[in-house]
């Protein structure tokens, strides 16, 4: 068995980065181990679970998180599928507007978070002065409780609907051109093809581009540290930056970890529950085809 | 046709207006963001360049840190993943869809959620503050998606022509070498890009290793600049940063927009 020996060390990479991390904060989370405890790590009868379910802020986190995730997953599914449709159409200097178009998605995360703190800035920024002259009030985009999660959720638009919409131009480019023609045959508009026939083959890879965008919202964490740290009020903080703040600000490591695994329960419980419904919306629009 | 145009032109503002407002900024003296409407005499200015190349490390170091990570973060994942994908694209069909499952559920984790027990790792081990060890966890967290790539390219060819070179007597070496790897580049030209661009980017992990501000990635500067002032608003150096900080992958993307698109395209299609 050569073959097996080849893919060893890969395999231990992943076990020991992936694997470990999730065996050590599931030991971890039945034990104190912070500020109080110099440290170091003594077994406290699952006090740590106690407190998580009784939680409010992390509950509130949770909030926030599930509804910037599904506001920004949805928005990206909607606004990918346009520009997918877009970019597949036939173009002049189509390489360019490509690169282009990709440009949001490939910069990193907290270089354009600190450019949209100067474009969202009150009072200075265009869009606080767009909204003075316009509504004659600032919106303070980044200031007001209610706003500010909004704010994150367009920023967080900005830069992953182009990897969405690259997804779904691949299924764009599997679907065969004469089922268009044959249904344009048949006198059907623009808008029935686009329920018919590509919605429904394009299902798999909206599946697809779902499944990786609500596990990546769920964890989001560079941007909402930087563009907001969290405020105002704690209105825009995510499960990941409570987290963070409870390991490194509070240096209760116990309680992380106890956050890290109870949130990634929940998170295995989503994704399995939208893999269901994907698979079973795919099976349905297959029979509904093949009809 | 005018429709597709405009929706094009739309697209293009859409993506790059927000880009194009820092890339303003950045020349703007203070006094013309204050009040921009003023008249002013002298509105041009390249002060806010010189304070961040200027500052103290330089602005080029951190550029030249990341890519640094990023380079052997790169070349580590490859190094790794050739031989297991060339291994998973000959097992039998059922044992490698075991393992890609494996490999599809690691991509899917959100792996923010891992920087505590790497953060216990790096300081058992003593790997904080190195930017060599930084590249370990990137070129382990890389693997899934390298993998799933590479096992396709290695897939797709056929069979008959390692057969051929075997009889020929090449060794498995020389048949990696003259045959194989030829044949997959664009699927590692690919991956590669891909991993350099997340390693580029990453920011959890660099966070929480690197406290050292001469070892800072580019990433990790930038939010850095961002929390250093909250009340007093920098805009001007801030908006310079963040030109400087776009512009490599900006050539990046324009450079190799084809081989992104085809590793993140084929990922989408067979993955």
């Amino acid at each position: 068995m050569p073959l097996l020996i080849l893919l060893i060390p890969s395999l231990l990479f992943l076990v020991a980065v992936f694997a470990l991390p999730l065996f050590r904060y599931t030991w971890l989370s039945f034990h104190a181990d912070s500020v109080m405890t110099g440290l170091v790590a003594i077994p406290n009868q699952g006090a740590n679970w106690q407190r998580f379910i009784h939680d409010t802020r992390y509950l509130q986190d949770l909030f926030q998180t599930l509804r910037f995730s599904v506001v920004s997953v949805t928005a990206e599914i909607v606004l990918g599928l346009v520009i997918a449709l877009i970019l597949h159409q036939p173009m002049r200097k189509r390489a360019l507007i490509r690169s282009s178009a990709l440009i949001p998605w490939a910069l990193p995360t907290t270089v354009m978070a600190l450019g949209w703190r100067w474009i969202f800035n009150t009072p200075y920024g265009p869009i606080d002065r767009l909204t003075q002259s316009w509504l004659g009030q600032s919106l303070n985009a980044l200031g007001e409780p209610s706003i500010a999660w909004i704010t994150t959720v367009y920023a967080d638009i900005w830069k992953t609907t182009p990897f969405v919409a690259l997804i779904l131009l691949a299924g764009l480019q599997t679907i065969p051109s004469d089922l268009y023609e044959a249904a344009k045959l048949e006198g059907a508009g623009s808008w029935i093809c686009l329920r018919r026939i590509t919605i429904p083959l394009l299902l798999p890879y909206l599946g697809l581009a779902l499944m990786f965008r609500l596990a990546q919202a769920f964890g989001v964490f560079d941007l909402v540290q930087v563009m907001t740290g969290g405020g105002p009020a704690s209105s825009t903080e995510s499960i990941a930056l409570y987290a963070y703040w409870n390991a490194l600000r509070f240096l209760d490591f116990g309680y992380s970890a106890t956050i890290m695994i109870g949130s990634f329960v929940i998170l295995s419980s989503l994704i399995l529950i939208t893999w269901l419904v994907v698979t079973t919306a795919r099976n349905r629009s297959q029979q509904s085809l093949a009809r | 046709m005018k429709a597709t145009r405009f929706l094009i032109l739309a697209l293009l503002v859409w993506s790059l207006a927000p880009l194009t407002w820092q890339l303003y900024t950045s020349f703007c003296i203070d006094q013309a963001l204050v009040t921009p409407f003023a008249s002013l005499n002298q509105r041009w200015t390249l002060d806010h360049y010189q304070s961040v190349l200027n500052s103290n490390p330089p602005f080029i170091r951190y550029l030249l840190n990341s890519l640094f990570v990023g380079g052997l973060s790169t070349f580590l994942t490859l190094l790794l993943a050739i031989p297991s994908s060339y291994s998973l694209s000959k097992m039998g069909r059922r044992s490698s869809l075991v393992i890609k499952f494996f490999l599809i559920g690691c991509a899917l984790f959100p792996y923010v959620l891992l920087f505590l027990a790497l953060l216990e790792i790096a300081r058992y081990l003593q790997l904080g503050n190195s930017l060599i060890a930084l590249a370990v966890p990137y070129a382990a967290l890389s693997q899934p998606l390298a993998i799933l790539l590479l096992t396709n390219a290695f897939s797709d060819l056929p069979a008959e022509l390692e057969d051929a070179a075997r009889v020929e007597g090449l060794s498995v070496v020389q048949r990696f070498r003259w045959i194989l790897l030829p044949l997959i580049s664009p699927a590692i030209a690919s991956t590669a890009i891909l991993v350099f661009l997340f390693s580029w980017n990453e920011y959890p992990i660099a966070l929480t290793w690197i406290s050292d501000s001469g070892k800072l990635t580019l990433p990790v500067a930038m939010a850095r600049i961002a929390g250093s002032s909250i009340h007093s608003v920098p805009y001007g150096p801030y908006a310079a940063a963040t030109v400087i900080g776009s512009i490599p992958l900006i050539l990046l993307v324009m450079v190799f927009q084809k081989p992104i698109v085809s590793g993140l395209t084929t990922g989408a299609v067979k993955g």
